[in-house]
């Protein structure tokens, strides 16, 4: 008898990717934007075609997938060359079959298959020796040889019971269609004939009123009755009430890319060319915090920067080239104020200081951001559904919070960016804060729960990279 | 075990400045008259302060609007006539703690938010800015019998974490705020106000 896929996942598993919750009321509440088809499928996993942009607010806003959904897993297979490339032609036909099913685009089904550091050190750690790229400003920074993918850490704001996970694999699936995701998520771990031990399912959604109506997280925390849903602002595109997928804000096209700023070596290599790096957390935001502690003009001011002169009630506020701080802006407002906005602390980072063009000739101009972010809101406690309930703190009971999912193009840069937002910025200063101090703005309402990085290969690699280079 | 905690807490102070009393003279209608054994608290107020003031008929479970009675958590009353009274009622079991508190101000004479200090301390340094004491009105305001309410829901010193509903009356500010805060959300925080303001009853100052 067969391998039924209960029996491959685990009764609960199964039924959690089948069961959609409270996310099956996005699509009863958001119609799906107005999308443009697809090219050609490209080298890049983490790239999305098709995805719309409007004008909100005068700003020219990227409209996002409705739905996200984050699978991480831990492997079964043996490491055993064999079982390995077994498992690896598995894999890669079950991506194809989806690949063949729908276009990589909000309209389709963006998938996105990441590898942590467990999986390099179980499964093929010499292979991961030779070929893992390495970061060459970072090993310049810290004096050792200090790889593109390292594992996550803590962050100064971060409490002390956030999570660092050790997952294998995570799969990022993004769509305006909730049916389309779960159409993916189980076609996809169908086929992995019991190569899988998923750990956490991830659910999510942004977006929505643009045209004025009642945006999609305002809609979700309303039906959950999350605390503080009633504050949120009637079109905000995230609970937190600021645009945050501005075009300007997002890094363009291949900039994320290993290969594009030059701030990576592939080792001679082109095997993770047109790979990225992909974090992902998980954190809780204290709605009612934010909107009954903060006035429009504090969340302004510790969003942005401070003193940033924005009509009452903006919520898409420009983040152009220039409108980019430097260490120095950001010291000085900490200087008067004793507070930091956020987008301002990590634009330093976050921005590029000089033009660069690319190894394919794209030209990245001064400002130009460089993470790709993929976040969306959630009402999981932490998760949709854990495989370890106690361990994770799971709750039944819905949450506002962030799935926050961002390629870079190494661990390093995420680093240095999210660190930026605790005060330590990239030319030395450190802006002591107390953690999660007031002037930090976002960070006195966050709480992270889980952390970790992965490695994103190329879509021609992106099944158990390496895996047949293992003799 | 449960047990309760009467709160005293100093009122932060807001506003200030001379301003002269211009005691209204509108009836308010309302449905359920001041309860008799709150009213002597708010005639004295009104008296202390020369001017009209709100005295309630109904308060959220828990609490009650005596100002000499044991959720009293404090009446202060400006040189410039302004007035704060506030009541609450605290509850700490097994670490969980659950808070009814409710504040009214007046202004008398005056219709323009008062300012408040920001103080923001980071490694001995101290910022002080002078912002509005309520912030962030909403778009919808509440009307509640012959009151006209602008809803606050950003708000400083002993109004913080509340939602606060603002209304003029006859050249008057006057104020209701409760805290969200378990065991009351935002919308039952809301819920509460428009009935608290809708049975508020003027009290005018003896003659």
């Amino acid at each position: 008898m067969g391998l039924t896929r209960r029996r491959l996942l685990g009764t609960a598993a199964a039924g959690a990717l089948a069961a959609a919750g409270i996310y099956e009321l996005v699509d009863q509440l958001a119609g799906s934007p107005d999308r443009t088809s697809a090219g050609p499928l490209g080298p890049e996993q983490h790239l999305l075609d098709g995805l719309s942009v409007v004008v909100d607010e005068g700003v020219e806003v990227v409209v996002p997938p409705l739905h996200h959904e984050v699978v991480t897993a831990k492997l079964r297979t043996g490491t055993g060359v064999a079982e390995l490339r077994a498992a690896q032609a598995e894999l890669e036909a079950a991506l194809r079959g989806l690949d063949k099913r729908y276009e990589a685009t909000p309209a389709g089904l963006g998938v996105t298959v990441a590898w942590g550091l467990p999986y390099f050190r179980r499964y093929v750690a010499g292979q991961a020796r030779r070929h893992l790229p390495v970061d060459t400003r970072a090993t310049a920074t810290r004096g050792e040889p200090v790889r593109a993918l390292e594992d996550s850490i803590r962050f100064p704001s971060d409490p002390p019971e956030t999570i660092l996970e050790e997952n294998d694999v995570a799969v990022l699936l993004r769509s305006d269609s909730l049916d389309s995701i779960a159409d993916g998520s189980e076609a996809l771990f169908d086929e992995l004939d019991g190569m899988l031990r998923v750990t956490s399912i991830r659910r999510g959604f942004i977006g929505g009123g643009f045209e004025g109506a009642r945006s999609l997280p305002k809609r979700m925390a309303m039906a959950a009755g999350v605390p503080g849903a009633d504050l949120i602002p009637e079109t905000a595109e995230l609970f937190l009430g600021f645009t945050s997928s501005q075009k300007a804000g997002l890094g363009p096209t291949r900039i994320a890319n290993f290969e594009t700023l030059g701030y990576v070596d592939l080792r001679g290599s082109a095997y993770f060319a047109q790979g990225t790096h992909m974090h992902v957390s998980h954190l809780f935001e204290n709605l009612e915090a934010w909107y009954l502690n903060f006035d429009h003009r504090e969340r302004v001011d510790t969003t942005f920067r401070p003193g940033l002169d924005v009509p009452v009630q903006t919520l898409t506020v420009p983040q152009g080239p220039d409108d980019v701080q430097t260490p120095a802006d950001v010291s000085a407002n900490y200087a008067e104020t004793r507070r930091i906005g956020h987008s301002g602390s990590i634009q330093p980072s976050s921005r590029l200081i000089e033009d660069v063009k690319g190894p394919d000739g794209t030209l990245y101009a001064k400002g130009t951001a460089i993470p790709q972010r993929a976040d969306f809101n959630t009402l999981d406690n932490p998760f949709f559904w854990t495989a370890n309930p106690d361990g994770d703190r799971f709750s039944r009971d819905p949450a506002a919070g962030l799935h926050f999912v961002v390629f870079n193009p190494s661990s390093d840069d995420f680093r240095r960016n999210r660190m930026a937002m605790d005060g330590v910025l990239p030319d030395g200063t450190v802006l002591p804060f107390e953690p999660r101090s007031r002037g930090q703005g976002f960070n006195a309402v966050l709480q992270t729960t889980h952390r970790q990085n992965f490695l994103v290969p190329p879509r021609v690699h992106r099944s158990f990279p390496l895996a047949e280079l293992k003799a | 075990m449960a047990f309760i905690v009467l709160l005293a807490v100093v009122a932060a102070g807001c506003g200030g400045g001379d301003s002269s009393s211009s005691p209204g003279t509108t009836a308010t209608p309302v449905a359920a008259p001041c309860p008799k054994a709150w009213k002597a608290g708010w005639q004295r107020l009104a008296d202390d302060v020369g001017a009209p003031v709100y005295c309630p008929s109904w308060m959220p479970p828990e609490i009650d609007a005596n100002i000499d009675g044991r959720f009293r958590n404090g009446r202060w009353v400006s040189a410039d006539k302004s007035y704060l009274v506030s009541f609450v009622w605290l509850d700490q079991d097994a670490g969980v703690s659950r808070e009814v508190h409710v504040n009214f101000r007046g202004y008398p004479g005056k219709t323009a938010i008062p300012t408040c200090e920001s103080t923001h301390t980071v490694k001995g340094k101290t910022i002080r800015k002078p912002i509005p004491c309520f912030s962030d009105p909403q778009p919808q305001k509440r009307r509640l019998g012959d009151i006209t309410a602008t809803v606050y829901t950003a708000n400083q010193g002993i109004d913080e974490w509340h939602v606060l509903y603002a209304w003029q009356r006859d050249g008057s500010l006057y104020t209701a705020s409760e805290h969200v805060i378990s065991p009351y959300s935002y919308s039952k925080v809301v819920e509460n106000l428009d009935r608290m303001t809708k049975g508020l009853v003027m009290l005018q100052p003896s003659a």
